[in-house]
């Protein structure tokens, strides 16, 4: 068997037959320490996971609390406003900060972006690991500001009543914000010279896989837009230590200003979190349709086109907030523009399921979901860019359940869809596939009920962040809240699924999915240096080498028989376009 | 070219066009899946934009998992069988297509969107002008005549334009039968207007129940923010007139003598949101036994810092601030400029007398018995 596996031409790569078993990056030392410390980017990138993943249980348990909350009008499980104000605060600001901006770049990308570029590591490992625990000191600055008393801002800050709100804990947590930022910032600067110093032979720009390119135009967003995050954040420190008045209009500063500032961060966040969860479907699509992805330049320029324009569309959060009317037109017509490459990359994504060979795996049914989900989160989006249905629209439910079909059904559904495909990688063993499309289909279902009734009440009227409520709005409330249990189940069996392969799941092969990246043509789990060699590459979406091997049950890329790897190769019959 | 699209769009919702004839002359378009009544006269724009989308979302949405679903199915791989080889990578006119004709829809619906907003953000030249005050957590109208009201009353067929400020964090005032919204910032004006034809009559305690629109805030401000709702009342011109002029003159109309058990209750429902008569801690303190309290607080009550008990609740009302009840935040808002003498003079004899009334509602108990 072994002989095929070895490529019969050109250079040798780092096969699960090449090396001792027990040289993986998990087993190459050992010991607390020995994670503490690490500069490898796969012990981060699992470090950041966990850690993330922790956050997320943590603001989905606030969330839970919420739903419960809103069961019926008036008190239900808490008679203070202000411990409610409190929970939907946590839940938000533990979401976006603590889980949604880190879990994709962070910890997918931090895991197999160099293993992908058949590098080593990321250009700075050391910068790498300091990220890692800026974001640990941001956490506990979180945690502090709970011990403190707690933030009950929102997680958006707005002023004057983040600056004047007695409840204690607003400084530490946005002292936390802004160290998390830092974070980021390290991150996306690492991945930026990563992408661009670290690329393998052969892998030109267009030879990039999706995911790069996702995770390339992320990165820049992160270095571009969340200074103003930390300078916004600090100014408001200053505002609430000494009152410096500049979002006091007692004081001749402005609170519209601070949305301005904030916002110009914080759509741009939104594609932090969205465009590497594009990234993730159009690979997981691509390899498990076993074909080449449809429009590859479009889906790379689009996410590129979508970069840029979101530096420009900050202002359609504030349609209502008396900016004017011009300013206004401005930002509706500009948001308007994000909508094209978003749609192009539905299409492409659809396409590329025509004429495919479509293995229906747990990431794949993620992938599905997600196409379901951003495409009823993207078009909702249409009502809100609209200048008059926004007015009705705005600060309602309606806001609410287009954001989470956006973050939550796309951004974090790509992100567990994408734990699924590089679990294997990362740990070396399979999970009970039965069980985890069965946990997808739960968690599918649970999301619908719960957000698709928040439409309905936001297009009634229901205004966000209520703790009590007209007695009309109740029964969409309970449907809602019971969706979020239905949810809540569904992670639940994603969590025993995967924790318990760990524990006995089937070991994995190198390639189980059929990728042709590289992160597929190394061990699973990859050993420490990843490979010892820089393997070359060729056209990642060119799936016709890849070849399925009964022994090992999983896939082998044949670069033997790719004409641009081995000269000699006799040519396809599939050309390239 | 609107017009069109409008019949268009009706003619695809059937049951919503049959629902618009029912009721055209009866009253405001009502209630659907989607919306809530269309009570002003912007709303049926708004409206025609929402179902415009929807059917674009309708559609594209079906497309889009209508041939996921179908593509999974046919090309859906077999155990055993060789990958398909033969599909395209890709169709530079499919593209163009699918890029351009968004574009085209985007444009349409922007434009649209636009003209609806245009018609909202300027208000007509004879509108009838209401001063809006937005606080922690209550709203406080005032109309021309230096009338003022708790819930907003406005005058049928006539344009009506708020003109907003807020005196503490940013609120945001909306009435969703309207669909209209406009932020209230503090340190700036900002205005909103709409109109209204269809009337509601005003509520009265013996009259038929009457519902009036919601009216919310919908600016996340702290701890009241979803009880800072209210009511918006529709009258017919003469009832309008009649309103004005009674709700200017009403605490002048009541006899000195009946002031407190008729005119404290009305005025207590506006304090009642956070404070309580019958003991129990609110936001701020509950006026069970306050005349006893506030004698007894050390160098504060009466003949203390205050001469007498009524000074002290009459600062406590305009200047809340100067003198901060332990345990509790200074949150409680001024109502100076709100509560006049004769006001402060009701809830004074109101707190004297609080035997006798409801300590849960704060009704006149001895009115029920007679
Ligand atoms: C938004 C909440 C709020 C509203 C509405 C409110 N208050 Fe208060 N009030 C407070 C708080 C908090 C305190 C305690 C802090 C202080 O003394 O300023 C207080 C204190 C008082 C006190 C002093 C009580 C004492 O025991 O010493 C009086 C009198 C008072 N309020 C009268 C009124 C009246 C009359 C109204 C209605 C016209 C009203 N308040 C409406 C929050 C409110
Ligand atoms: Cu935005
Ligand atoms: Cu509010």
């Amino acid at each position: 068997m072994s002989t095929i596996h070895l490529p019969t031409s050109g250079q040798i790569r780092d096969t699960i037959e090449a090396r001792p078993e027990s040289d993986s990056y998990l087993t190459h030392t050992r010991g607390v320490l020995s994670w503490i410390f690490t500069l490898d980017h796969k012990r981060i990138g699992l470090m950041y996971m966990w850690s993330v993943l922790g956050s997320f249980l943590l603001g989905g348990i606030f969330a839970l609390l919420v739903r419960t909350e809103l069961l019926t009008p008036g008190p239900t499980i808490t008679s203070s406003a202000d411990t409610y104000n409190q929970w939907f605060t946590l839940h938000g600001a533990i979401m976006v900060f603590l889980v949604i901006i880190p879990s994709i770049p962070a910890a997918l990308g931090n895991f197999v972006l160099p293993v992908m570029m058949g590098a080593k590591d990321v250009a700075f490992p050391r910068l790498n690991l300091f990220s890692y625990y800026l974001w640990v000191t941001g956490a506990l600055c979180c945690v502090l500001s709970l011990a403190m008393g707690g933030f009950d801002t929102g997680w958006t800050f707005y002023t004057p009543y983040s600056t004047t709100t007695s409840a204690g804990g607003v400084i530490p947590v946005l002292t936390g914000a802004f160290i998390l930022g830092f974070s980021s910032i390290f991150t996306g600067l690492n991945f930026v010279v990563t992408v661009h110093k670290l690329r393998p032979p052969g892998m030109t720009w267009f030879r990039m896989p999706l995911f790069l390119w996702a995770i390339y135009a992320t990165a820049i967003i992160q270095v571009l837009a969340t200074p103003v995050l930390g300078i916004t954040l600090l100014l408001l420190i200053v505002e609430r230590t000494v009152n410096i008045g500049i979002f006091n209009p007692s004081m001749g500063g402005d609170p519209v200003l601070y949305q301005h500032f904030f916002w110009f961060y914080s759509h741009p966040a939104v594609y932090i979190m969205i465009l590497p969860a594009m990234g993730i479907i159009s690979d997981i699509i691509a390899i498990n349709s076993h074909r080449h992805i449809f429009g590859y330049r479009f889906i790379a320029f689009s996410s590129i086109a979508i970069a840029m324009f979101s530096f420009l569309v900050w202002g359609h959060h504030m349609f209502t907030s008396g900016q004017s009317a011009l300013m206004n037109t401005l930002f509706s017509a500009i948001s308007f523009s994000v909508a094209i490459p978003s749609a192009v990359k539905v299409f492409n994504w659809v396409a590329t399921l025509y004429k495919g060979s479509v293995s229906l795996t747990t990431p794949m049914w993620y992938a599905l979901a997600f196409l379901f989900l951003f495409t009823i989160g993207g078009l909702t989006g249409l009502h809100l860019a609209t200048l008059n249905t926004d007015v009705h629209l705005h600060d309602t439910y309606f806001v609410v359940a287009h954001f989470h079909y956006v973050m939550m059904g796309s951004a974090l559904i790509a992100m567990v869809g994408g734990l699924h495909h590089w679990w294997p990688k990362m740990f070396g063993r399979m999970y009970n596939e039965k069980l985890g499309t069965a946990a997808c289909f739960v968690v599918f279902i649970g999301f619908n009920v719960t957000f698709f009734t928040q439409f309905m009440l936001g297009a009634h009227g229901m205004p966000r962040r209520y703790y009590d409520y007209q007695p009309e709005f109740q029964v969409y409330h309970v449907i809602s809240t019971i969706g979020s249990y239905i949810m809540a189940l569904g992670f639940g069996m994603t969590a025993v699924c995967l924790v318990s392969s760990l524990f006995g799941g089937k070991k994995a092969p190198a390639n189980p999915w059929g990728g042709r990246t590289l992160e597929w043509q190394c061990a699973s789990p990859p050993p420490f240096d990843n490979f010892a060699k820089t393997p070359r590459v060729a056209d990642p979406y060119d799936f016709s080498v890849v070849k399925w091997d009964e022994k090992t049950q999983g896939y082998w890329v044949d670069d033997a028989a790719d004409p641009e790897m081995n000269p000699n190769a006799p040519k396809t019959a599939h050309a390239h376009h | 070219m609107s017009m069109t699209l409008q019949t268009l769009t009706h003619i695809a919702s059937g049951a919503q066009a049959a629902s618009a004839f029912a009721q055209a002359a009866a009253g405001p378009e009502p209630a659907n899946f989607w919306q809530p009544v269309a009570a002003s006269t912007n709303a049926a724009a708004v409206d025609f934009m929402w179902d415009f989308i929807n059917w674009i979302c309708y559609f594209f949405f079906a497309l889009v998992v209508a041939l996921m679903v179908y593509f999974v199915i046919k090309y859906r791989h077999r155990a055993g069988t060789a990958f398909r080889t033969d599909y395209p990578h890709h169709n530079t006119p499919l593209e163009l297509t699918w890029s351009i004709l968004p574009t085209i829809l985007v444009i349409a619906i922007f434009w649209f969107g636009f003209k609806g907003y245009l018609d909202v953000t300027t208000a007509p030249k004879n509108s009838f002008e209401i001063q809006v005050q937005a606080q922690k957590w209550a709203w406080n109208f005032k109309y021309p005549n230096g009338a003022q009201s708790d819930d907003l009353y406005v005058p049928a067929n006539r344009p009506v334009r708020l003109v907003m400020r807020s005196t503490d964090v940013l609120h945001s005032l909306y009435i969703p039968d309207f669909r209209v919204k406009k932020d209230v910032v503090p340190g700036r004006y900002s205005t909103l207007w709409f109109q209204c034809d269809y009337p509601t009559g005003a509520p009265s305690e013996k009259g038929p129940k009457v519902d009036g629109h919601h009216l919310f805030c919908t600016e996340y401000c702290g701890t009241g923010h979803s009880n800072m709702n209210r009511k918006v009342y529709v009258l017919a011109e003469a009832d309008f007139t009649q309103w004005l002029s009674d709700q200017s003159q009403w605490l002048d109309k009541i006899a000195d003598d009946e002031l407190y058990f008729k005119a404290g209750p009305k005025l207590f429902a506006r304090c009642q949101q956070c404070h309580s008569l019958d003991g129990s801690a609110g936001i701020g303190p509950s006026w069970k036994g306050i005349v006893e309290r506030v004698k007894a607080y050390p160098n504060v009550g009466e003949g203390k810092q205050y001469p007498t008990f009524e000074d002290y609740i009459r600062t406590s009302i305009l200047v809340p601030g100067e003198y901060v009840v332990p345990g509790y935040a200074n949150a409680m808002p001024t109502f100076k400029g709100q509560l006049n003498d004769r006001g402060i003079d009701a809830v004074i004899g109101f707190m004297k007398h609080l035997d006798e009334f409801d300590p849960k509602t704060g009704k006149y108990l001895k009115a029920a018995a007679k």
